[in-house]
């Protein structure tokens, strides 16, 4: 019994810390509110030991259970949570919405009678409202008179409540009386005519009533035959929400059976207004017209079937509202042939009925199974159907896959709900889905953050894009493409007749390159009620996204089959004149095509000529009309003047010279030590130098001769010569007990093998060498490579010293860390980088186009090539929720979003370079990041071979350049897509490279003559200067040695940085660069007491027994001009702030 | 250009609190604006090393990054004959002593202000350097003597960086010559240590600090803490961990604490995230 009762009191006792926890919970978030004001840092918890340690209650085990076994981690599910509150309606708005809602059936109740007039007579509406119809062609019959509505119903996703933000459409069904319509008014258009000649009647009334806000005519999904009457109600909360009104009619007033896909509903005489000589032709089915009018008998159904699926759910509406945040992200969801949210909740109620998922999941495995599901199936050839035992006179699949591309039909069994979903579309969805599943089965990727918080618009997703403007044109691609019949199903709408067929040849043209073609879905049209329907050619241009087979899609050649095979004629008449027949060296005799393209730039374009020549042979389209977006900002990193050349074939060059010495240097002997390894630590030499260096060829002529080596020196008075760069090349050289134990000998050492590695390659191949103590410069193809001999054990002797104790300590230090990370690291990352770009063919080129764009940001010295190339790899391979990048360009716009998105404060970015981290990795890297985060560089980018410390990103940017790098990158990928996209107007790409210079205190000019890059500058000189290269053949070795790395503006900037670093920032673009920008040091223009270790620059101001100094700006803008004598044109000081 | 005279118009040398005299300084005659220049006579109390004789040592402030030695013995001979010329980027004891390197192997000179260190043959011409009148400016480059900056400068350093390779393979050699010549001489001094604690005749050792196979404390920092570590993992060896019913207990307590403690870490990011807006989709 005692026993009892001390558990009893126990228990007792339990509950206060219960309770208080929860208070707690429930302080927490008005704190983090309160802090939202003030700094957002995260701290680590610190939980009491007692919180830690309470014995727990049931309910806690099993939150705590369900949170660890149901997820990857119980912060998924709480994101979840917190996502579908930010998108749920409030409670205020809903009722808004009610209100709203009652407002308007009570209007809609008291529409006045109208005389009964011809259809086509539209006398009797005022001239302030037009009908929301094209009438083509003109004359219907019938009969037609405004009556008040049989009913005013909800339909859709507000009242299954699956309704979400932003954009909430509430849809309202008006019943149009049975007396208006006639049973046969489904032929040639009458009863659609009649619904929006009832819908413009609605308006007129309701123009009259101040309780409405604006009202607006748009058409659900696209299709022009069912416009629906937009209402916002009035006041400032306008936009928050709009009632969208459909009108229908009386729920089986036409036999289902009479919308078969099968059958005719619109007749070739009416619709030709020809007697057509009265043939023995056939009317052809009209499915698609059938299914718009079939979809508006039905939905009051659907909603009943919808309510009873989701009442036995119980998180149908989250499940739902996921899968629309999705679908969302993807733009999949609205415009012309979308899975919208409707289709979103059906596939649910499939999926439920047919027990694939059972009703107590949670919203997350709802999401989670309906994407495994339409991974796993292809709608376009198995078709599913809701319906459980249709009647008789319903069509069988097989009928509906005949008429429709994608097949999903709806409980009644009679209508596709999917019909005008093209197939491109539906193979985009399933795309996407297992794209999606494959990210959420990694656990190094952030499977919330990828799937549902990052949007994939079409120009960062696609590889190429293109548009097809003036889509009038489209009509005659229709009277080629012999399209009389769809045209007529279509009801005229020759954009959406033309589409499929445009998309098939495309398909089929493009084949094995692609692995994906799709197309933005055109957005639904929205006009004002007193304006008439736009024109079907007034819609935004139709775009199309290729994601392309890397191996494949630049391949010149287009092989097909052999010249005796049926399909031979088959490949001609897809490819007509092009189609040529061919000996290949296999001996076979093929149709064949090729395209002439000769460097990798054009190369990357043979999609658009296959294009353009394909639309222009099939369809009529004129090259004119396509806007190709594939690689409209390479431009800025073409170099070659005759042949376009976006620099792969250059840096190919140079990696094979550089093979080329290596193998020379491992069989070099006579060596007193063998070498153990040779690497090469520059860019160029794993295709990412954004100019890669030519080979070149010296004007003797033009330069002085240094007296004891003979070699060229720059001639005073002449132009700056042509900057030659120096290609680092680190050769390791065999561990032995000779090598001294002490620095100072090792560099001694290192030089005389540098001496002897000069003699060496002098002797056996006649190269021009010139040994220094650090490094050997090798003058070779008309390239200069720095060869710097390297010994393992020089960081360890470096950082080895014996205190005062005799103690030998280790200690790192700057010293060890700048030569470690020349001769390990750097290396090392280059070939990893090397490996990359073997693996991803443009990954050089996304690299060279972000640095390009550093470069004219005037950030190259906050983001090194170092760091951007490492930003650039996590692009490749982390690609979540996109497909590693397949274009320059938009693996560029990635770029940038990358910069303007990433949260560099809260996370590391991991970049898993030859995927070397596990997950355990991953969570230690977080872990460490978390807990130490003041201390580490503000852009943390993590490596297999560097875990917590951001080597690379240690020195630079800091706080204040990184916000500037993020603010400028989020506005220039905006301006840039805006480019890319508007095909209204010409554009200038190079805006984006322009940087905004009014924010820098003082910028110095530079005289062109003296700026050796000048020709790789963004905007290209109007003069250019003689810098003594001559064209023509490049010598294989000899030749006296050119000036190398000798750069007047980078020289002057170092000088800068050291004698005004503590007061100044100096900007400059590296390539080509004419400006220096200088941002003075807020902080050292204070004046502070004069000390002896702080005098650098400063001038005094004694006020009695006090000494102060600042800047002494006026000396110092003439020391500007005093250091660089000779390159300086102007200092132009902007700024008057400083000079006191 | 005729200082003396102009010394006497002129008015008081501009003396400042902290004991320095202001000297202005300017480029070229036609310069529009002038530096500053701080001297002192050099006054250190530990330092008694020979490069900068107490009295006759004159330390200048804020020397411009075009003023090389050279350059600063020349500005500075008028106030007497200067016998030598030390900058530096920061003040400080003077350099390390160690084997003479030549100068492709010394560290690149630093390019910003430096502070200088101006030894005179006489102590008079310091006191005459901190009498200068404060408006007669110091005039660095003058017709006579031009001082190249920028582009011309930039082509001699080039010009000047070339060394021929056998005259670059002597310096190596008589540096390793030296550098031999060193190790040999430590290793016979710890030979004849080493000797010193043989037996002498009587058999008698000289006992000095440990010798070779004796297990002798560890000389490194490394080879401390491997012992350290040792001893720790023998210690938690030795310990059972799940033998009593409350290790077996506590471990179970430490695993609900466990996931308490990420329950709440997860809270808490999320309520960091809610702050920031990270939950809205679009």
């Amino acid at each position: 019994m005692k026993k009892k009762q001390a558990v009893a009191e126990d228990k007792v006792e339990m509950i206060p810390p219960e309770s208080s926890q929860e208070e707690q919970g429930g302080e927490a978030p008005v704190k983090a509110k309160r802090s939202k004001t003030e700094e957002v840092v995260y701290h680590p918890v610190k939980l009491s030991r007692s919180d830690l340690y309470r014995p727990p209650t049931a309910e806690e085990l099993s939150q705590l259970k369900e949170a660890e076994s149901l997820f990857h981690c119980s912060l998924l599910k709480m994101q979840m949570e917190e996502l579908l509150k930010e998108i749920a309606l409030s409670e205020r708005r809903k009722q808004h919405i009610d209100s709203f809602i009652q407002t308007v059936t009570n209007l809609l109740q008291t529409v006045p009678e109208s005389p009964e007039v011809e259809v086509s007579d539209l006398s009797w509406l005022s001239g302030a409202v037009k009908v929301p119809f094209l009438l083509v062609p003109k004359t219907t019959k019938g009969k037609f008179h405004m009556a008040p509505p049989a009913s005013v119903d909800l339909i859709g996703s507000y009242p299954l409540g699956t309704c979400t933000k932003p954009r909430i459409m509430v849809d309202l069904a008006v019943t149009i009386p049975a007396d208006v319509l006639h049973p046969k008014d489904v032929i040639n258009q009458r009863y659609p005519r009649k619904r929006a000649l009832y819908l413009a009647g609605l308006a007129q009334y309701l123009t009259s009533s101040s309780d409405i806000g604006t009202m607006r005519y748009s058409c659900l999904h696209g299709n022009r035959l069912r416009p629906v009457l937009l209402l916002t109600p009035p006041g400032k909360d306008s936009s928050s929400f709009s009632i969208r009104v459909h009108a229908c009619p009386p729920p089986g007033f036409f036999r289902p059976s009479r919308f078969h896909p099968q059958r005719n509903n619109i007749r070739i005489e009416w619709y030709t207004e020809l007697q057509a000589s009265k043939s023995e032709r056939i009317d052809p089915p009209t499915p698609h017209y059938n299914s718009s009018v079939l979809g508006d008998l039905l939905p009051r159904a659907h909603l009943q079937f919808l309510c009873a699926i989701s009442s036995q759910c119980s998180s149908f509406a989250n499940g739902v509202a996921l899968l629309k945040v999705w679908l969302r992200q993807r733009e999949l969801e609205q415009g012309t042939g979308c899975f919208s949210g409707f289709l979103a909740s059906m596939l649910l109620a499939y999926l439920l009925t047919t027990h694939r998922i059972s009703n107590t999941m949670t919203a997350y495995q709802l999401l989670r199974n309906s994407l495994n599901f339409l991974a796993s199936t292809d709608l376009t050839v198995n078709g599913i159907s809701l319906a459980r035992d249709p009647d008789f006179t319903a069509p069988s699949l097989a009928e509906f896959h005949s008429a429709f591309q994608v097949v999903f039909v709806d409980p009644s069994g009679h209508l596709n709900l999917c019909a005008d979903m093209t197939a491109c579309t539906y193979k985009q969805l399933q795309h996407e889905a297992s794209v999606s599943m494959q990210f959420w089965d990694n656990p190094t990727v952030d499977g919330f953050h990828s799937l549902l918080m990052t949007p994939k618009p079409m120009m960062r997703t696609s590889d190429h894009v293109f548009q097809l403007c003036e889509l009038v044109k489209l009509q005659s691609s229709c009277k080629k493409l012999n399209l009389l019949s769809e045209l007529m199903d279509h009801s005229g709408n020759y954009i959406h007749t033309v589409l499929p067929f445009i998309l098939s040849l495309l398909q089929q043209g493009l084949g094995q390159r692609i692995r994906l073609l799709t197309h933005s879905l055109s957005p639904d049209p929205e006009w004002s009620v007193e304006s008439d329907a736009p024109k079907h050619r007034d819609q935004p241009p139709l775009s199309f996204g290729l994601l392309l087979e890397p191996e494949l899609a630049a391949s010149v050649l287009e092989r097909g089959p052999p010249a005796d095979s049926p399909k031979a004629s088959e490949f001609r008449q897809l490819w007509g004149s092009r189609s040529e027949l061919r000996r290949f060296q296999d001996s076979t005799i093929t149709e064949a095509v090729v395209w002439d393209a000769k460097t990798m730039c054009q190369k990357r374009l043979i999609p658009r000529q296959i294009i353009t020549h394909l639309l222009q042979l099939h369809a009529d389209i004129p090259e004119s009309c396509v806007r190709y977006v594939g690689s409209m900002v390479d431009d800025v990193i073409k170099t070659g003047n005759e042949v376009h050349s976006t620099g792969e074939e250059e840096s190919l060059l140079v990696v094979q010279s550089y093979d080329d010495l290596s193998r020379k240097l491992w069989r070099l002997e006579g060596l007193p030590l063998s070498i153990t390894a040779v690497q090469g630590a520059h860019p160029a030499l794993r295709y990412t130098q954004v100019f890669p260096p030519l080979p070149m060829k010296p004007d003797y002529s033009f330069f002085d001769r240094e007296k004891t080596t003979r070699s060229l020196v720059p001639k005073e008075g002449k132009p700056c010569p042509a900057y030659v760069t120096p290609i680092k090349v680190i050769c390791h050289m065999e561990g032995s007990g000779k090598w001294p134990h002490n620095a100072l000998a090792i560099r001694h050492i290192r030089t005389a093998f540098h001496i002897r590695l000069g003699e060496l390659l002098k002797k056996n191949h006649n190269y021009t060498c010139r040994p220094c103590p650090t490094h050997l410069d090798v003058w070779k193809d008309g390239l200069v490579f720095r060869i710097q001999v390297a010994y393992h054990r020089e960081p360890q002797v470096l950082r080895e010293s014996v205190n005062a104790e005799g103690l030998l300590v280790v200690r790192d230090n700057e010293e060890v860390q700048a030569l470690e990370m020349a001769t390990i690291h750097k290396p090392l990352l280059t070939s990893t980088l090397h490996g990359l770009q073997q693996q991803h063919p443009c990954f050089g080129a996304v690299c060279r186009l972000a640095k390009r764009w550093l470069g004219a940001q005037l950030f190259s010295e906050h983001i090194t090539e170092d760091t951007a190339d490492l930003l650039v790899a996590s692009l490749f391979l982390h690609p979540a929720p996109f497909t590693p990048p397949g274009s320059p360009q938009v693996g560029f716009l990635r770029f940038l979003h990358l910069l303007s998105s990433f949260d560099w404060r809260n996370n590391p970015l991991i970049v898993n370079l030859n995927s070397q981290l596990t997950a355990a990795d991953y969570t230690e890297i977080k872990n460490t990041f978390m807990g130490s985060r003041e201390s580490l560089p503000v852009m943390f980018i993590a490596t297999p071979k560097d875990k917590t410390l951001s080597m690379w990103t240690k020195q630079a940017p800091t706080v204040q350049i990184l916000q500037r790098v993020v603010v400028v990158a989020a506005e220039c990928l905006k301006l840039l897509e805006h480019q890319l996209m508007d095909s209204s107007q010409i554009h200038d790409i190079r805006v984006i490279m322009r940087p905004p210079l009014d924010a820098y205190d003082v910028l110095i000019h530079l005289n062109p003559k003296q700026v050796p890059l000048l020709s790789q500058a963004v905007d290209p000189p109007t003069v250019t200067f003689s810098r003594g290269v001559m064209t023509g053949g490049v010598g294989k070795s000899g030749g006296a040695l050119p000036v190398i790395d000798y750069n007047p503006v980078s020289l002057y900037l170092e000088e800068l940085r050291e004698a005004f670093g503590d007061l100044a920032l100096f900007f400059c673009d590296p390539y080509g660069g004419t400006v220096i920008a200088v941002l003075w040091k807020p902080k050292a223009f204070i004046p502070v007491p004069f000390k002896t270790s702080q005098a650098s620059a400063r001038s005094i101001e004694v006020t009695g027994e006090e000494v102060n100094t600042v800047p002494n700006v006026k000396a110092i803008l003439e020391d500007f001009q005093i250091m660089g004598e000779g390159l300086v044109k102007s200092v132009e000081a902007r700024t008057e702030k400083w000079s006191f | 250009m005729a200082p003396s005279k102009k010394k006497h118009a002129s008015s008081k040398p501009c003396i400042i609190p902290g004991g320095f005299t202001v000297l202005s300084l300017q480029f070229s005659p036609d310069s529009a604006a002038q530096h500053q220049l701080f001297v002192k006579e050099h006054k250190v109390r530990a330092e008694k090393s020979s490069g900068r004789p107490l009295d006759r040592t004159l330390f200048v402030l804020n020397v411009p990054p075009y003023c090389s030695e050279a350059v600063v013995k020349k500005l500075f001979s008028q106030f007497g004959s200067v016998q030598s010329v030390e900058l530096r980027d920061h003040p400080g004891s003077s350099k390390e002593s160690g084997p003479k390197l030549s100068k492709f192997f010394r560290a690149a000179d630093k390019k910003g202000f430096n502070v200088g260190y101006i030894v005179f043959q006489s102590s008079a011409s310091v006191s005459a350097a901190k009498s200068h009148p404060h408006d007669v400016p110091l005039v660095v480059c003058t017709e006579l003597h031009p001082v190249r900056t920028g582009v011309q400068k930039w082509i001699q350093e080039y010009t000047q960086s070339f060394v021929q390779p056998d005259k670059l393979q002597q310096i190596v050699d008589s540096f390793m010559e030296g550098y031999d010549k060193r190790k040999e001489e430590e290793a016979e001094r710890q030979r004849k240590e080493a000797e010193q604690q043989q037996e002498d005749e009587e058999g008698w050792v000289k006992v000095t600090r440990g010798h070779k196979g004796a297990k002798a404390r560890p000389h490194t920092e490394a080879a401390n803490q491997r012992t350290l570590q040792k001893e720790m993992r023998k210690k938690k060896r030795k310990e059972l961990m799940n033998f009593y019913t409350w290790q077996h207990r506590n471990t179970q307590k430490e695993h609900i604490a466990d996931l308490r403690k990420k329950f709440e870490e997860d809270k808490q990011k999320i309520a960091l995230l809610r702050v920031q807006r990270k939950f809205r989709p679009y």
